[in-house]
């Protein structure tokens, strides 16, 4: 963990458990707008890296930028490198329904497709594996204690994903994301749109997360990214300004900017 | 200015807030009522609105049954089960519906059997796939169909696609279902110009237009996170939408296919151009027809005493069969939507 703790940008030191996902002078355009400037960093496998920084400051595009959700959109463009397990994932041709197979992703409002809670698990697990009846109700079961809602849900699993309250919904998400094991979960801002209780039971969910997977959130609130996190990135205006260990973020940052920005000095 | 430029207009206007708070209660009672004369002259221009548009509809059902009063009383029930059509018959002419109810089921159907497929495929392709080049004009022209007058969808089924239908289309199919049990009488030459085939595919591309400009609506309606989402569990374009995005807005799919179900139904011109006109009911989708609208609209002008009572009858029927077309849309949606619980 030690070496760990020199993963500080903008030349990362290296590291010696392999970073699960790294870029490199990673870029970013909307059109002609430039979102991303030279990012570089790496994730290290199974821990929480968060990412903080004011809006528009390019975490959420970041985000994107790791699942290639942005091909979604002509104009949208990434330059540089992103390596997944050592693979850059950028090139052309590459299977983009494989890679977001592997790189989950969870978003800032609940999304629960409009079919039952039992159909919203199975929906995804059923893309990729051909599973009898009863091993299919294994999995999304699975899932569902994985993502701490079982128990509120297994008598009803036959209703609407829709039926359910906004926290449930979004851990529904999770259990969805959960159930096609993936290696790499994004979480954009997964709370913002949840009450405080809800909100603290998806950041259990976080850390129980997170010795399986490979985990990074945006979030706008800097306590959370305090108490998930092990790595903190801060960035402003498309740059990345400062990243390191949470606690050396939150206590001893090196740059003014970060100092300001996690003391509330600067919007 | 002086070193301090704000302190004495700011001070005046406080003052002058102050007074003005002091006079407001008269003042804002003096507003709301001027407000309460505008709002409740509103609300019975719009009420007086609504309730004309239930007259309106009230008087046209009770007309129609006027009209047809001495036709119910010639024929009565009868006149659903009867395939004969004759005016000119003496002393009575005999009269039955049942060739023009068929006709205009199975043109709608057969139309609808078309479009669906088709329009929410073009909407598919707008809203999910086309290069945004090519959105606009494709749009554009999908709407402009839909302005398209019918009297000219009629001619054009006349002189350009039943002639081509007829002569390519048509002997294609007869080929294929001949001798299959069912399907061969369906398919049952000889191929005709004027047809119910024909009238179904001028129908179909008049009502397309409506699924797919409704169903395109809908589609981009659909919240980009919720297909991202889709996305992001690596579906491809397909699963999202036949999972997701057709879902979501089945509530406004099914609502452009009743409008557009609902305009084939009663659809007059076009229709009357190229189905044949002919009462008899032969089975066969290439034999000629007629639609109720079709029926009204050939002979209305030259029709008298029950003949006359007989085709208003026709027209009310049609009225009938949209309303309960449409009620049991509504009454299909509702279920799926208490299926959903939503």
């Amino acid at each position: 963990m030690t070496d760990l703790a020199l993963m500080t940008a903008p030349s990362p030191a290296p590291v010696a458990t392999r970073a699960k996902i790294e870029t490199k002078n990673l870029d970013f355009y909307y059109g002609a707008t430039r979102a991303l400037n030279n990012i570089s960093l790496q994730l290290a496998p199974n821990t929480v890296t968060a990412f903080i920084g004011p809006s528009g400051c390019g975490k959420s595009t970041l985000l994107r930028v790791f699942n290639r959700m942005y091909d979604l959109y002509p104009g949208q463009r990434a330059e540089g490198e992103v390596l997944l397990d050592g693979k850059n994932i950028l090139v052309p041709g590459l299977d983009l329904n494989l890679l977001r197979a592997r790189i989950g992703m969870v978003f800032q409002k609940p999304t629960p497709f409009p079919m039952t809670i039992y159909e919203n698990i199975a929906f995804g697990i059923k893309l990729y594996e051909n599973l009898s009846r009863s091993e299919l109700d294994g999995r999304v079961e699975h899932a569902l204690r994985g993502a701490a809602l079982w128990n509120e849900v297994k008598d009803k699993l036959d209703a609407s994903g829709l039926s359910l309250s906004g926290g449930q919904q979004q851990r529904l998400c999770i259990a969805r994301t959960v159930a096609i094991q993936p290696e790499v979960i994004l979480f954009d801002e997964p709370c913002s749109a949840l009450d405080p209780i809800s909100t603290a039971k998806v950041e259990e969910l976080l850390d129980e997360l997170k010795a399986k997977y490979t985990i990074a959130i945006v979030t706008h609130n800097m306590q959370q990214a305090a108490r998930v996190s092990e790595f903190t990135a801060f960035m402003y205006l498309g740059e990345l300004v400062e990243f390191a260990q949470t606690t050396r973020i939150f206590t001893a940052p090196e740059k003014r900017q970060t100092q300001d920005y996690i003391t509330g000095r600067f919007g | 200015m002086s070193p301090s430029p704000f302190v004495f207009p700011c001070g005046a206007r406080l003052v002058n807030i102050e007074t003005r708070m002091k006079s407001l209660p008269v003042d804002r009672a003096r507003a709301l009522a001027a407000f309460r004369l505008g709002d409740a002259s509103f609300y019975w221009l719009t009420r007086i609105c609504a309730l004309v548009v239930l007259c309106i509809l009230g008087g046209i059902i009770l007309s129609l049954m006027i009209g047809a009063w001495p036709a119910i009383q010639t024929f009565g029930f009868d006149f659903l089960v009867t395939r004969r059509w004759a005016p000119q018959l003496e002393p009575t002419p005999v009269l039955g519906a049942l060739g023009p109810i068929y006709g205009t089921l199975v043109t709608s159907a057969l139309a609808m059997l078309v479009a669906v497929p088709v329009g929410i495929g073009i909407a598919i392709f707008l809203s999910e796939l086309c290069p945004p080049a090519l959105r606009r004009p494709v749009g554009i022209a999908i709407e402009l169909l839909a302005g398209i007058p019918s009297i000219i969808y009629g001619m054009w089924g006349f002189f350009v696609l039943a002639p081509f239908m007829t002569d390519h289309v048509q002997p294609l199919f007869i080929d294929l279902f001949d001798g299959v049990p069912v399907l061969g009488a369906i398919f049952a030459g000889p191929p005709s110009y004027l047809s119910l085939f024909n009238a179904s595919l001028v129908l179909a591309i008049m009502v397309l237009p409506f699924i797919t400009a409704i169903s395109r609506d809908v589609f981009m309606s659909v919240p980009p996170m919720l297909k991202e989402s889709a996305y992001g569990l690596g579906c491809t374009t397909w699963e999202v939408v036949r999972n997701v995005v057709i879902p979501y807005t089945r509530t406004g799919v099914i609502g452009g296919i009743m409008l557009a179900l609902g305009r084939a139904l009663g659809e007059t011109m076009a229709v009357t151009f190229i189905i044949g006109n002919s009462f008899q009911i032969s089975g066969s989708i290439f034999a000629p027809g007629t639609t109720i609208s079709a029926a009204i609209a050939s002979e209305f002008a030259e029709a008298s005493g029950v003949h006359q009572s007989a085709l208003i009858l026709l027209g009310l029927l049609l009225f009938v069969l949209t309303f309960i077309v449409l009620a049991s849309a509504r009454l299909m949606l509702a279920r799926l939507e208490r299926k959903a619980g939503a």
